[in-house]
Formats: C-alpha cells, sequence, structure tokens
C-alpha cells in the first residue's frame, strides 16, 4: 500500500477496503491468545483455513486469529459471525464439520456449545453465556474485530480515525482536557489521574519529550496487557500517537515484556506497518506532527515495571529505580519529560477522542471511570480475562462471572492488585472495584489480577508465597526493601513452620508499616501489603498458627498429620499404591494405617481416596 | 550563578544553593539528620532510607529522604517528628541486625534511638550501603567498582570480577567503608552477636536539644556530613 499524505487518502483507502470485504458473508474468529494457544488454537485455524478452501468457500467466509476473548477456561472458543455462535473446546478434528455444518448450512453443531455448569443447559450465542452476559467489554471486545497483524483490519474496524480527529481539529490542551474530563485514571497499578500526568508533562519546558508504554507486566497470575497488545497493537500506538500529540513527544517506546513473544512480534509488526503507510515517522497523514516509536524488550525484572527503573533500562543502565521527589512528567527518560503509561491506559485513549469524555465517564463510579479488564484465576469454575465497569462490586465479578466455587469448599478470601495488593475477605466482597475504596479496605485494584481462594487457602501461607515473590524481585537497592521484607519473610516462615511467637504479629505490622512508608519505590511501598492485609482480616488464623500449632486451612505441612478414618476407609489399598514414600500400610479389606515418620505430607493419597478417608488436621 | 533559595528546617529558616540537598544544608546549620549512605555534597543515593524527613506540603506531609531532596524555594522540612523518629528506629534496628560488628553501624543504631533489636542477628560483611560505589563513581569517575546482582544476590564487585584499569587504588572505598571500624570492643564474634549501645551517653547530649548536631562522636566513626 502506499504512503498517506493525507486525512482523505487514510478514509479512502478505510472506504475501498470495506468495498473490497463486501462479498464476506461469514466471519470465524477464533481466538489466538495463551491460553487458547496452549489448546492448540493454531492448529485449528490452519485445519479450518484447509477446509474452508477446499469447500469453495473462501471469498465468503474471513477466518481470523484474534487475540484473547478471555474465557481462557474453555480454550480454544470461537466465535461465528452472523449469529454469534459460541463454540469452546475446538479441536483440529471439528473443522469439517463446523464448515460444512454451520458455515454452509448454517445448522449449529450441539456437542461443541458451551454448557452452563449451573443449569446444564447448552448456551447456543456468546452473549448469552453468564461468564460474558454480566460483562462490559470495551477493550476486550475489540479483540474480536481485529487479527492483530493486519492494519487493514484495524482501519476496517475504524481505527486510526481518532487519530485523524485530533490531528485535524483539536489542539494539545484540547485533547488533555478532554482525557481530564473522562476521569481517566492509571490502569497499571497507581490508578494516577492520566489528565493530570498529561498537563505536568505538557506544562515542562524543554523541546524533547518522550512518551512510553508500560507493557513489562509482571504480576503472577495477570496477563490483560499482554491480551492487549497482543491483540490489539494498533489501538494502544493509536493511544500512544495522541498522548504524544497532547504533551509535544517526537519519540515513543513500548517496553515489553521478552516473556511475551507474540507481543514482542504484534507490536514490530503494527510499528512497521503503520511506519510503511505514514501513520509513524515525519509528517503523519500530511500534518506537521512527526512521531515514531521503537520496540523495547525488557530483561527480566519484575521491578522494570516501576517507571523509573524502566527508564534506567531504557537507557541501558541498571533497571534500579530512582527517587521520584521530581515526577518523570517532568525528569523522565534521559532527565526529559516522560510520559509513561499502562497498555490499558493507552488502548482506552482512541476511543474517548472519538466518543467524547461523557461517553467514558458515564460507565464507572464516582472517582474510577471506564472499565478495567482483570485477570480472574484461582478456586472458581470460570476463569479467565474479565472486563467490568468500574464500581462494580466484588461479588458480581466471584460469583456471577466466575461462576463460584470450584470444587465446592465455600469461597473464603479474594486477593486483589497482584503481588502487592491485599486480601480482602467474602464479608468485604460487596465493595466496589474502585481505587480508592479498594485502597481504604487494604488491598488495590493494582494491575487487575484477582486470585480467587477458598477454605482450603492457608493465609499465612498466601502471604508467605508473596513475600518470598517480592523479596526475590526486589532490586536491594534500599534497606526497607532488601533486608525489611527479607525480616517479614522470616518471621512470617516462623509463624508458618510452628516457631512463631504471639508478640511477632505486632512486630510484622509495625516493620510493614515502617517498609511502606520508607521504600525507595512502589515495590518496596506496597510489598507488606499482602502480609498487613491478612493480619487485619485473618488474624484468626496467624493466632492459630502461632498459639494451637495449628494451621486451620490444613496447608502448613510442619503443622499438619495425615491419618486415616477408620469409618470411612473400606481397606482398598489406592493410597498405599499411590504413596511415593511407602508410608501407608494395611492389608487388604482392613483398615490402612499412616506411618507418621515416612509420610511427606504430599497430599496424594487425599486425592487419590475416593471416599474421603484421609484427614489432615 | 549559584540562586539561593530559603528552606525551612525544624522551624529554621536556611539559604541554600537551589537543587542542593536539604541532608547538607541541614548539616551546614547544624541540625543533625542521622544517616549513613550519603556522603558529603555527592548527589545522594536514597539507599540507607536513615534519612528520612518529613516534606510538608499544602497542609500533607510525605515521607522522604533528604539525602536526595533537592533545595526548592519555600520547602517545609521536619526532622525530628514522631513519626520521622518511630521510622527510623525501625530502620535502625534492621540495619544493626544485619551487621552489628561494625561501630558505624553500632553508633548510629544508637543515635537512631534503637534500645532492643528484635531480630536474629546476622553477621554480613556488607550492608550494601554503597558508600564505596558512590565515591568511586561520583567523584572519581572510575568506575571501578559497581553492584552485581539483585535482590539478596546484590553485591559490590569489580567489571567481571576484574580488577580493571580505572581503579588506581586510591582506597578511598575502603576508608569510606563502615564495615572496616571494628566495636570499641574488637570484633564480635559469630554467634554472639549483641547491640553494644555503649556510646549511649552520648545520645543525652544530642536529646536535650533535639535535632541539633553537638558534636557527639556518633557520627565520627563513618564520616557524618560533621566529620566528613
Amino acid at each position: 500500500m502506499p504512503r498517506l499524505n493525507s486525512y482523505r487518502e487514510l478514509e479512502h483507502l478505510r472506504t475501498s477496503l470495506l468495498e473490497q470485504r463486501q462479498p464476506i458473508t461469514h466471519t470465524v474468529m477464533i481466538c489466538g491468545g495463551p491460553g487458547c494457544q496452549i489448546a492448540h488454537s493454531d492448529g485449528l485455524v490452519d485445519a479450518l483455513q484447509k477446509e474452508i478452501s477446499s469447500q469453495g468457500l473462501k471469498d465468503s467466509v474471513a477466518l481470523r486469529a484474534t487475540g484473547c476473548h478471555g474465557f481462557c477456561e474453555q480454550g480454544p472458543v470461537m466465535v461465528i459471525e452472523p449469529g454469534n455462535i459460541f463454540y469452546c473446546h475446538v479441536s483440529s478434528q471439528d473443522a469439517f464439520e463446523i464448515v460444512s455444518q454451520t458455515l454452509v448450512r448454517g445448522e449449529v453443531i450441539d456437542r461443541l456449545l458451551y454448557t452452563d455448569p449451573a443449569s446444564g443447559v447448552k448456551i447456543q450465542t456468546e452473549a448469552e453465556i453468564p461468564f460474558y452476559r454480566d460483562q462490559d467489554q470495551q477493550l476486550l471486545s475489540r479483540n474480536r474485530l481485529v487479527d492483530p497483524c493486519s492494519i487493514e483490519d484495524y482501519l476496517v474496524a475504524g481505527g486510526y480515525s481518532a487519530l485523524s480527529k485530533v490531528l485535524q481539529g483539536a489542539s494539545p490542551a484540547d485533547v488533555i482536557k478532554e482525557v481530564t474530563a473522562a476521569g481517566l485514571r492509571g490502569r497499571g497499578g497507581g490508578g494516577f489521574p492520566t489528565g493530570r500526568k498529561w498537563l505536568e508533562s505538557y506544562q515542562a519546558p524543554g523541546d524533547e519529550k518522550y512518551v512510553i508504554c508500560n507493557a513489562d507486566e509482571g504480576d503472577p497470575g495477570a496477563y490483560m496487557d499482554r491480551a492487549v497488545l497482543e491483540g490489539n497493537p494498533h489501538q494502544v500506538l493509536e493511544g500512544m500517537m495522541i498522548g504524544a500529540w497532547a504533551v509535544g513527544a517526537q519519540q515513543g517506546y513500548v517496553y515489553v515484556r521478552n516473556e511475551y513473544p507474540l507481543a514482542v512480534q504484534h507490536s514490530r509488526i503494527a510499528v512497521e506497518q503503520a511506519r510503511a503507510l505514514g501513520i509513524l515517522g515525519e509528517n503523519i497523514l500530511g500534518s506537521s506532527f512527526s512521531f515514531d516509536v521503537n520496540i523495547a524488550r525488557g530483561g527480566g525484572a519484575f521491578v522494570c515495571g516501576e517507571s523509573t527503573a524502566l527508564m534506567a533500562s531504557l537507557e541501558g543502565k541498571v533497571g534500579e529505580p530512582r527517587p521520584k521527589d521530581v515526577h518523570t512528567a517532568v525528569e523522565g527518560l534521559y532527565n526529559k519529560p516522560t510520559v509513561l503509561n499502562n497498555v490499558e491506559t493507552w488502548a482506552n485513549v482512541p476511543e474517548i477522542m472519538l466518543r467524547g469524555a461523557d461517553w467514558f465517564a458515564a460507565k464507572g463510579s464516582s472517582g474510577s471511570k471506564g472499565t478495567k479488564i482483570l485477570a480472574l484465576t484461582g478456586r472458581i469454575k470460570n476463569t479467565g480475562l474479565v472486563e467490568v465497569a468500574m464500581g462494580t462490586p466484588i461479588n458480581t465479578v466471584v460469583f456471577d462471572i466466575g461462576g463460584g466455587a470450584a470444587n465446592g469448599h465455600p469461597i473464603k478470601a479474594v486477593q486483589t492488585g497482584g503481588p502487592s495488593g491485599g486480601c480482602l475477605p467474602v464479608d468485604k466482597f460487596d465493595l466496589a472495584l474502585d481505587f480508592d475504596i479498594l485502597a481504604e479496605a487494604g488491598s488495590m485494584i493494582g494491575s487487575g489480577g484477582m486470585v480467587v481462594m477458598d477454605e482450603e487457602s492457608c493465609m499465612v501461607d498466601v502471604a508467605r508465597y508473596f513475600l518470598e515473590f517480592l523479596q526475590d524481585e526486589s532490586c536491594g537497592k534500599c534497606l526497607p526493601c532488601r533486608t525489611g521484607i527479607d525480616r517479614m519473610l522470616e518471621i512470617v516462615t516462623d509463624i508458618a513452620e510452628g516457631r512463631g511467637r504471639p508478640e511477632q504479629l505486632d512486630l510484622l505490622e509495625e516493620l510493614g508499616d515502617t517498609i511502606a512508608q520508607t521504600a525507595l519505590c512502589g515495590l518496596g511501598k506496597t510489598a507488606p501489603n499482602p502480609v498487613l492485609s491478612t493480619l487485619r482480616y485473618f488474624r484468626a488464623e496467624y493466632e492459630a498458627h502461632i498459639n494451637e500449632g495449628r494451621c486451620p486451612a490444613g496447608v502448613c505441612k510442619p503443622l499438619i498429620t495425615y491419618s486415616i478414618d477408620a469409618d470411612k476407609c473400606n481397606g482398598c489399598g489406592v493410597c498405599l499404591r499411590s504413596c511415593a514414600y511407602e508410608a501407608i500400610n494395611g492389608e487388604k479389606k482392613q483398615l490402612h494405617v499412616i506411618n507418621a515418620e515416612l509420610c511427606q505430607k504430599c497430599g496424594i493419597c487425599r486425592s487419590e481416596c475416593k471416599f474421603d478417608a484421609i484427614l489432615v488436621a | 550563578m549559584l540562586q539561593l533559595v530559603e528552606i525551612n528546617v525544624d522551624g529554621a529558616n536556611i539559604k541554600a544553593p537551589k537543587g542542593s540537598r536539604v541532608l547538607d544544608n541541614a548539616f551546614e546549620y547544624g541540625i543533625c539528620i542521622p544517616h549513613l549512605c550519603h556522603i558529603k555534597n555527592l548527589p545522594g543515593t536514597g539507599a540507607c532510607r536513615l534519612c528520612v524527613v518529613e516534606h510538608v506540603t499544602n497542609g500533607y506531609s510525605k515521607v522522604t529522604t533528604s539525602c536526595t531532596l533537592g533545595a526548592e524555594d519555600g520547602m517545609v522540612i521536619r526532622t525530628n517528628t514522631d513519626r520521622i523518629r518511630k521510622l527510623r528506629r525501625n530502620l535502625a534496628e534492621i540495619l544493626v541486625a544485619e551487621a552489628p560488628n561494625s561501630r558505624a553501624v553500632q553508633d548510629v543504631a544508637v543515635r537512631c534511638g534503637v534500645k532492643e533489636v528484635r531480630y536474629p542477628f546476622r553477621n554480613e560483611q556488607c550492608i550494601l550501603c554503597g558508600r564505596c560505589v558512590q565515591i568511586c563513581t561520583d567523584t572519581w569517575r572510575a568506575r571501578a567498582i559497581g553492584f552485581v546482582g539483585r535482590g539478596k544476590d546484590r553485591q559490590v564487585a569489580y567489571p567481571m570480577g576484574i580488577r580493571p584499569e580505572s581503579c588506581k587504588q586510591c582506597y578511598d572505598c575502603v576508608e569510606l567503608c563502615p564495615m572496616t571500624i571494628t566495636p570499641c570492643d574488637g570484633p564480635i564474634q559469630p554467634g554472639q552477636e549483641y547491640l553494644c549501645g555503649h556510646c549511649e551517653s552520648q545520645l543525652m547530649v544530642a536529646e536535650d536539644i533535639p535535632g541539633s548536631c553537638t558534636w557527639c562522636r556518633l557520627g565520627e566513626s563513618f564520616g557524618c556530613g560533621r566529620y566528613g
């Protein structure tokens, strides 16, 4: 395609692409997100492609491998339009049937439909599935519209019209005013008002300015930025361009985690495509605005998701944070004014410019506007990516969308905001997902991770897990983070292993408070959260570990013993055969006994026993 | 041209060069903010966090380190509030628990009011304050030593483990290292670590005039802003 030199040429290209696609009657959208890819969605794409050609439907069917749809639990998933037909757990063997029945004859294949676990009813369309019904997908829904490697798809879906609109008539001050009015707040965790950050950078002196997209997502279990950047990289780029125009930047960087090879590849392709069309580069669309983007790969340090550490890493220095007494919006990359926003924040910008601040601000709560993508994982039925309006109660997400407890044990808590977020008990589930409300409750929205825990999760063990992660990922520059977290871990490990002392709980709180106030960067400042929030809501569990030497959830190995219930054991011998340590003895049809000295508490016998005869106490 | 601004530290109005470190300026005036990793008139790294102060803006106070805070006109700083004293004490406590085998660390713990250590002692060789790296990098521009590794693996080392040509063996790194100063009673044997506290009488003098430098001998061992 030739370079576009004016706004009219862009619109002309869009119209001609639309005309080319007139003959298409059916669109098949297969999720190519990480979850579905593991379930071999690329094999399915190839098989369908072959089947479509051999049945002569090449001109009327568009097959699209898209970014993540969200329902990773059911992968590979696909949606067929028209009809909004949703198939799940599809394999490449189903390709012939899908083409010959659904695409040719319009028949729905019952076998591939989703079954609602609550009612047992098969559900035909995506929109009716409870998991999707209660969501408000603004960003994720756009993943289905585009093939991430095709700028044509993005243009057909209305792409770059926000950029064109901004360049044609909006001054930088107008753009900043609009973003401020929309009430957009940073999606990376801090929740800093985006408009205010942009204004600060806009007003900062100097001609050389930068914009950065932070795609160094590292929270365990969180992958919303990955889904957006992999699935719709052009939308992120468009957001960055609008931001660059607003603050006066000529250069942008996408700092993407190297462990996300698809995100790296897709964003590179997107940049090249945009450059070829003249949407990136000198005099974009014939205007006076020049801007280019480079893709930088992260080196694998969690701390590089922190803005100043990220900038140090981009400059080629060791990825360590520096004090932020002067905001990075004024002194950032190479000491120049720099706007750094999260992937999701940037992706929200084009729609705000296109549909207006009021449209965006209509969703959400008083302090937090728009929608937020959450990564829902843990002991619930439906796991995956979920997008809801800000202000939605946790209840809706966990029970309506998530489908409630997976293993029959009652749900106890949810951990929000990744490793430095907090745990909220089930009686706080009526709280709204809102930056300020969650912060007040001792947790945070953070980047949007949500790990649901049930009665079989030990909160002391959870706190220990997150402390271990953070201690490992701390850069080690400042004393409270390097040594303080290590000391907290030491104490929590003592408690989990039965060496805890009652006065250590107060010490934990005092130390946590000190770290939160004095650490150098956001990683250290929020690191005590998992401990402080579990201490606040689940102190009884800590006390049970310390005072009674008992782990109520039966998780902390030094505090539990396995035994066999004499009433339930029928001597089938399954446990005896499955035990890798030969710790179980017993004759056939006789009561079996566990030898406590040999038992390694691995729990295999418990999971193998069909009669619930293995007890943990 | 040197531009002077006026900052307010604990009620005292101090003229300071714009952008210079609040910690250095407070010392010039005689206000003692305990610190360890900072070397006078170097940019500061904010590693030990002992020099935390409250920076008050619009009635809202923020805890930050005075060794990295640049002086701005009208800045209001509080160095000796209850909140700060408690934070400083807790920080010094984890510091001295890490390396009791240094007079400098023991002294700074006394200065910060540590009376007991609630953590098991460790006998580390290096507290990663980074004074050696700062002097080598910022003053001599030699970059002969630097930090290697992350988190618990962090250590001071030569590039690739080999002493580079740029190291002129000036030994400033050794000179400034707080770990080279043994406790008055001699080195503490592993397993027998204790909080010394012998210099507490020094603190009595300092406590009578809170926040003021009384030329106590607590900062001498590591060359605090007064002695350095």
